[in-house]
């Protein structure tokens, strides 16, 4: 590092880049540096001026600059390109950043899986299982009931599989990690319930903005506020309409059996890079504890790597990952951008499963676990010669509405059903109002606090719908 | 310097002068940090490698001049943002660059945890004893009776005092090596750049975590010029932060930075329990004798009595055999201690409705799970209860028409076995018996798959299933 005073490079300045804070004479024992007695045309500031004569190179001046371009060392001077003139930037500037590999996605692959007997699973597990059949390495949590067990399991099998469950300290932390981890180009999740779910939507949309991947398994619980762990789906106007503040939406999709956990799990991993946008399972707690029978797929994924990720190797060198876009300009050019992709997923993710819909004048709406007891119901009051049938959004957002439009034409009520009080419902009509489709009645089973509604009041709900239809009719 | 982008294409689209001047204010501590920071990166030879976490307040656009990795996180979690990085690529040097406001007011939580989880990161602190983006507020760091906007009678105690990072984190077992610093004058500034360097160099050879704090100037807000900032930085802030190494452990790289996750598929089958051997079928059909196609069971009893691990085998043996099934556990308090019970389901193909409001099978281990339930069992149902426990039914409410009930001693049977937690396998016994769901072979294969790590408890439980078939047997329809 020492070498010699006599060979070591004096300093240089562009006066351009002085700001003209005055540290760097402070810095030079030798009286080198002094205060200018010109402004700046370019800049509106004095920059400070040089005579070197004395100058022994040692460098201080240079140490105490903050500016990277301020003062710097006579040997740096061919290297930019000496003297420029200030109105061509391109040849003062010379090569932008861009000099360095152009990043490529390195595709991920399928590993075939040979075939294994069904697995018997709760939720919780069957969700894990498929973010590991996904190619998730990665989870990020804080332990929070009815969701834990996802957490517990993973953080059994991941140190195995050379990965990593990090137990942080808040969910305001686990987000964040996982902003990292996915900012990396890994696909990552987490295991949370309502409350948990409230802390990480900062986080959320941060991710959002910056468009990266990231799963999100909410197992929801009673609210509001600490409520209780019972299930309930009061979550699902956070996760539709409130991923965080500004413009933000994501995919929000609904299993309602173990080997859906399992299944949306793995769709959730897909569809989040595809979107580059975080990917939210609402599952509620009784789907979370409840064990079914559920079978693996043929293939399991191992992730590539992004273009984009910021990875910490010289090709990814050039990335960044950020949600701040100071100037209005391209802040709202960012929104555009987003707009075009929250269209994108409208038109093109929409997912529904229908349960004799095809002649249905009564159509219950239901998701979750309370869409099991509403199928239930629907084959219960089929026997007794209701056209009853079973709308179950599989993505809440977006809302399944193409599905929907043609149940219209002979649907005479709606029920919906939901362990919340109507932001289903809410979901359903957003749709229906935006796609501009009148609709019949719609009445609702609602139950809350933890309480699931039962068939029995579903069926009764919907013989009232049936009765009303008469009276119509008469 | 290599590591600085020759054009800062991200400030302002790199137009005109901002192309190569940063967004700072004339005298201000963060480019000095940067200059070091860039030099040491450059030095250790690991621009290829490195992360550095953008935080939130001034140094928000660090990124626009470090020609590295680069990820701006929300403010105060540059940290936890670190950790995600880390764990993603263990060879990644990552970095977590914040102030003040950042680092030691609402990124406090991340800042001790993450410190003191010892992960190789290098988290360097710029305090400057006040908050400069968002206009000079009160800082965890601002000194007693300094003027703030929040403050402008100065800083009280009742706002806190003045908070010392360095010391805070050293007392901490994660970090190996923690120093203060300061930048007022030539000879701490070349400290400083050391103390960066070491931090760094502690990341890329796997030895730990390691802090820097950095007392820095504001010109801006302090309102002074970058020379009485100096001075006010070495008069005022040094007594109150004390400059040096707050801590210096040796300790031996362990940081494994070459660990890649498996994606061998047989290692990840065999982790989460899925096997190739179908079991075997031992029932000729679906137990539509029950009542239909979908048959619900109840099972109840308090915390301890095993009903929920018969639950489970109950579903397993029916998914055994080929059909659906779902179990539902009560869980949380409730399962401490109180009543516990689950619900489970067997269905010839689908399982519509998974809850079990009005079972078929109600197995109650106790009077108030019986006194409970029982009147939720539906017409032509089975109870089986525990005749041990239970010895007077005249409290019992009143019931459906058609229902059976079975009074098995499953607790003194089981207390036979000198295993009084048996009785559980005691009651799927007698559920066998009672309802002929499935032959005696299906649960027993059930019960041996399960127990198939554990064989020294296979005896008991065979014979405890035994047991309860042998005795509900014995029991007149
Ligand atoms: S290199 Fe040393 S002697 Fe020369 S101007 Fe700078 S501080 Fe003064
Ligand atoms: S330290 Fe740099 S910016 Fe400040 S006056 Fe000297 S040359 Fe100009
Ligand atoms: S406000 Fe203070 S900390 Fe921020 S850039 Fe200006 S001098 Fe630096």
């Amino acid at each position: 590092m020492a070498m010699p005073a006599s060979t070591r490079p004096k300093p240089f300045l562009e006066p351009e880049y002085c700001k003209a804070c005055l540290r760097c004479i402070d810095a030079c024992a030798k009286d080198c540096i002094t205060q200018g007695d010109h402004v700046h045309p370019g800049t509106g500031m004095i920059p400070v001026l040089l005579d070197l004569e004395n100058c022994n190179g040692c460098q201080l001046c240079i140490q105490a600059c903050p500016e990277p371009y301020g003062l710097r060392p006579e040997t740096e001077r061919e290297v930019s390109g000496g003297d420029f003139e200030l109105e061509d930037p391109a040849a003062l500037f010379g090569p932008k950043p861009g000099h360095l590999v152009e990043p490529v996605d390195h595709p991920g692959t399928e590993i075939p899986i040979s075939a294994r007997e069904p697995l018997m699973l709760k939720g919780t597990y069957a969700s894990a299982i498929g973010a590991l059949l996904a190619g998730c390495r990665h989870v990020f949590g804080y332990p929070i009931t009815p969701s834990t067990e996802g957490a517990e399991l993973m953080a059994k099998i991941l140190p195995k599989l050379d990965g990593a469950f990090v137990q942080a300290v808040s969910e305001v932390a686990a987000v964040n990690m996982m902003y990292g981890c996915a900012g990396a180009g890994l696909p990552c999740a987490t295991f949370t319930s309502s409350p948990g779910f409230s802390l990480m939507l900062e986080g959320i949309s941060y991710m959002i903005g910056a468009e990266l991947p990231g799963v999100f398994i909410n197992i929801m619980r009673g609210g509001p506020g600490l409520g209780n762990i019972a299930p309930e789906q009061a979550d699902i106007k956070l996760a539709c309409r409130g991923l965080g503040h500004g413009n933000t939406h994501g995919i929000v999709l609904a299993p309602s059996t173990p080997q859906e956990m399992l299944d949306l799990t793995r769709l959730a991993f897909e569809l989040s890079f595809r979107y580059r946008n975080p990917v939210v399972l609402l599952g509620d707690g009784y789907l979370g504890q409840m064990t079914g029978v559920v079978r693996l797929p043929k293939t399991m994924t191992q992730p590539g790597l992004p273009a984009w990720a910021v990875w910490g190797d010289l090709e990814h060198r050039r990335n960044l990952i950020s949600s701040i876009l100071i100037t209005e300009v391209d802040l709202e050019a960012h929104n555009i951008h987003l707009n075009a992709k929250y269209a994108d997923i409208e038109a093109n993710e929409q997912r529904a499963e229908l349960y004799r819909c095809e002649d249905a004048e009564i159509i219950v709406v239901a998701c979750n676990t309370p869409a099991r007891m509403a199928k239930g119901a629907v084959e219960a009051v089929r026997f007794k010669g209701v056209k009853a049938g079973l709308f179950r959004p599989i993505t809440l957002w977006p809302f399944p509405i193409e599905a929907f439009e043609p149940l219209l034409v002979h649907a005479k009520q709606i029920v919906v059903v939901e362990a919340s009080p109507g932001q289903l419902q809410d979901e359903l009509r957003l749709a229906l109002s935006k796609a501009e489709l009148g609709h019949p009645p719609i009445s609702s089973v609602q139950r809350y606090g933890g309480m699931l509604p039962e068939q029995v009041e579903i069926e009764a709900r919907i013989l009232d719908a049936a009765r009303m239809m008469e009276e119509v009719k008469a | 310097m290599s590591v600085i982008y020759d054009h800062f294409e991200r400030h302002a689209h790199g137009e005109g002068l901002k192309g190569r001047t940063t967004h700072y204010c004339p005298g201000c501590g963060h480019g000095l940090v940067h200059r070091d920071l860039a030099e040491v990166i450059e030095t250790l030879g690991i621009q290829d490698r490195t992360i550095l976490v953008s935080p939130v307040g001034c140094s928000v656009f660090a990124y626009y001049y470090f020609d590295v990795g680069n990820t701006q996180a929300a403010h105060g979690r540059a940290p936890a943002v670190a950790i995600g990085h880390k764990r993603a690529n263990p060879n990644s040097i990552v970095i977590s660059y914040q102030g003040d406001g950042d680092l030691a007011s609402i990124g406090l939580a991340e800042t001790i945890s993450t410190a003191q989880m010892g992960i190789p990161i290098t988290v360097i602190f710029i305090n400057n004893a006040i908050y400069g983006m968002t206009g000079g507020q009160l800082a965890p760091t601002t000194l007693m009776g300094q003027k703030t906007t929040t403050s402008p009678e100065g800083r009280t105690q009742a706002m806190g005092m003045p908070l010392r990072m360095a010391e805070l984190i050293a007392q901490l077992d994660g970090p190996v090596y923690v120093e203060r610093v300061a930048l007022y004058d030539a000879k701490h500034r070349i400290k400083a750049k050391k103390a960066i360097e070491k931090a760094l160099r502690i990341q890329a050879e796997g030895r730990g975590y390691a802090f820097i704090e950095v007392l820095s100037e504001c010109p801006t807000h302090l309102k002074m010029s970058p020379e009485e900032t100096e001075k006010w930085v070495q008069e005022c802030m040094e007594p109150v932060f004390p400059l040096g190494v707050k801590k210096d452990l040796v300790v031996e790289p362990w940081w494994n930075a070459e660990q890649t996750p498996s994606f061998d598929p047989g290692k990840v089958l065999a982790l989460v329990g899925a096997s190739k051997d179908a079991p075997t079928r031992h029932a000729k059909g679906f137990p539509a004798h029950m009542g239909g196609q979908d048959i619900s069971f109840k099972l109840a009893g308090a915390g301890g009595d095993g009903a929920q691990t018969a639950a489970l085998l109950l579903a397993r043996a029916a998914i055994n055999e080929g059909f659906d099934a779902t179990n539902i556990p009560s869980y949380g308090p409730e399962s401490r201690g109180g009543t516990s019970y689950a619900d489970v389901h067997i269905a010839e193909t689908e399982v519509l409705n998974p809850g079990a409001p009005d079972p078929m099978v109600l197995v109650a281990f106790n009077a108030p799970s019986l006194m409970k339930f029982a009147p939720t069992v539906r017409k032509g149902g089975v109870i089986i209860y525990d005749s041990t426990v239970i010895e007077d039914l005249s409290k019992l409410p009143a019931l459906a028409p058609g229902i059976r009930m079975v009074g098995v001693p499953l607790t003194q049977l089981a207390l036979g076995l000198e295993r009084p937690m048996v009785k559980n396998i005691v009651a799927l016994g007698a559920i066998q018996s009672v309802t002929q769901a499935f032959p005696v072979e299906t649960f027993l294969s059930t019960i041996r798959t399960v127990l198939k790590d554990k064989p020294a408890l296979l005896p008991l439980n065979e014979a405890a299933f035994a047991a309860g078939v042998r005795h509900a047997a014995l029991i007149p329809a």
